[in-house]
């Protein structure tokens, strides 16, 4: 089968993904132009997907029947009241606005935090160590660690004595998972690289050549 | 030899961007075919999906934007791949603002490519994209339709037939959230710790790391993590069903499987980098002790 030529989306994209790897070389215009054009675009499709996905279904389209969906005026008069602190005058009512998101958030996390995440990870990380097994004596090795570290972060006194050996304690824990985390995200960053290049290679430089 | 370290430690960085260029390009052109070994996370994933009955559904959520695409794009075939094979019906939403819908899109319609046979409205949906992942969770739990009243081309979920009885989160039998940063915590402590629905997760390398505490919590049956994690299903896929090998074993597609030759090969150089630059930073540390 004959590889289809590039198409022109094609041949834009490999530009833009050259112009963003020719500032590993040194910064230059072609550079610059990529990140400007990719903030605006990538803001321009977050109001475009926010209008069609998420305001014209949840609340022009059910606000058509105002009698039944009339209640959904009131978060959309507080989605709208939100951009009043462009105007001075009447900025302070966006406050309004701001302190009812801010209150539901705190009440969905709170729940979230506590139920999700706290208690579920506190109780299968202090293990009982009447019975001696791996799952204990590894779950031993973490409270240690969180223990060490919370030692760290504590700077409402002076670290001396006991309080100093605990403290560097969790300092190699942290620095352990701070190379756990740094070899993922290498691992991240070379993926990013890889996908690139294949796009370069088996998306634009093989239908280009004919191969 | 000193002049040689001296100019080690000076070297121009831009040809170590050079070589990791050239590292990468390499396996691209010639894949080597290094072998994928599998963890148990990806095993758990795997075998959990492969314990599902047919007609059990399955919520398939992109959560991740073209920025992660390398690493998550292979994850989300490879699952709707195994779905379009087992008969389990999926839904597709996207909670991620940037490019979540459009990655979507893309792997729903090369999927619908490859199975023919699937009905759109029977065997998947499509929900698109909705703002505000965290309070869209929350509604999950009571009422989809409150959450997605239609799907992506508009059409009321009530007209679409696997939708009908689908009234609650509570019902999908798995949600599988392919998640670049909160979202996929969201999943986590706002759907399977408030409804109890199982979540797999196949978060970016970067943020794998965090997932491990969910992990060893149980609140997790599984994770992908990263591009290493989408090889490694993919190699489980291979095995478990030899007819998807033909879209594993083309070179000229990109797969989680081909990347692993260049993050190998990569990972190898970077391990001398380091060792060369400490042994060339130790080495003149301590010349001139021995010169004095």
């Amino acid at each position: 089968m004959i590889p289809h030529p590039p198409e022109i989306g094609v041949w834009i994209a490999a530009f833009l993904t050259l112009a963003c790897l020719s500032f590993l070389y040194k910064d230059n215009p072609f550079f610059r132009f990529a990140e400007s054009l990719f903030a605006g675009v990538s803001l321009g499709y977050y109001v475009g997907i926010t209008l069609n996905q998420t305001l014209e279904p949840n609340l022009f389209e059910p606000l058509r029947d105002f009698k039944t969906n009339w209640d959904l005026l009131v978060p959309g008069v507080l989605g709208v009241v939100l951009y009043m602190r462009y105007v001075p005058k009447v900025g302070w009512i966006s406050r309004y606005a701001l302190a009812i998101f801010v209150t539901y958030y705190i009440g969905v996390e709170f729940t979230r935090k506590i139920h999700g995440e706290v208690l579920p990870q506190l109780a299968r990380t202090i293990l009982p160590i009447s019975k001696p097994d791996q799952a204990s004596l590894v779950s031993l090795v973490f409270v240690i660690g969180v223990f060490s570290v919370l030692v760290y972060f504590f700077f409402s006194r002076e670290q001396g004595g006991i309080m100093k050996r605990i403290s560097r304690l969790g300092i190699w824990f942290l620095m352990i998972s701070f190379g756990a985390a740094f070899g993922f995200t290498v691992m991240g960053r070379v993926a990013l690289l890889i996908g690139r290049l294949n796009f370069l290679i088996l998306d634009w430089i093989y239908p280009t050549l004919g191969i | 030899m000193p002049n040689l370290l001296d100019r080690m430690l000076h070297l121009d960085r831009r040809w170590i961007f050079l070589l990791v260029f050239l590292c990468v390009i390499f396996p691209i052109v010639i894949p080597i075919g290094l072998p994928v070994t599998t963890t148990a996370s990806t095993r758990a994933s795997f075998d959990y999906i492969e314990s599902l009955k047919p007609g059990d559904i399955v919520w398939i959520s992109f959560d991740y934007g073209p920025s992660s695409a390398p690493e998550n794009d292979p994850m989300a075939e490879a699952v709707m791949r195994q779905c379009a094979i087992k008969k389990l019906p999926f839904v597709v939403s996207a909670l991620y603002p940037l490019g979540g819908l459009g990655l979507a899109n893309n792997a729903v319609a090369k999927i619908a490519h490859e199975y023919p046979d699937l009905k759109y409205g029977v065997d998947y949906v499509n929900i698109g994209y909705k703002d505000g992942a965290a309070a869209v969770m929350r509604r999950l739990g009571d009422d989809i339709a409150g959450a997605f009243p239609t799907d992506v081309n508009g059409t009321p979920l009530s007209q679409i037939p696997m939708m009908r009885g689908l009234r609650s989160i509570r019902q999908v039998k798995l949600v599988f959230t392919i998640a670049t940063g909160i979202i996929g915590e969201w999943w986590i402590t706002q759907v399977h710790s408030q409804v109890g629905t199982p979540v797999i997760i196949g978060p970016t390398a970067v943020s794998a790391p965090k997932y491990y505490a969910y992990l060893n919590a149980g609140q997790l049956i599984g994770m992908l993590g990263g591009m290493k994690g989408a090889a490694e299903y993919e190699s489980l896929l291979r095995q478990r069903y030899p007819q998807l090998a033909r879209f594993y074993m083309t070179t000229r597609d990109f797969t989680a499987t081909k990347g692993m030759d260049g993050q190998t090969v990569l990972h190898t150089v970077i391990l001398v980098l380091i060792l060369l630059g400490n042994i060339a930073f130790l080495t003149t540390r301590s010349r001139p002790k021995a010169e004095a």
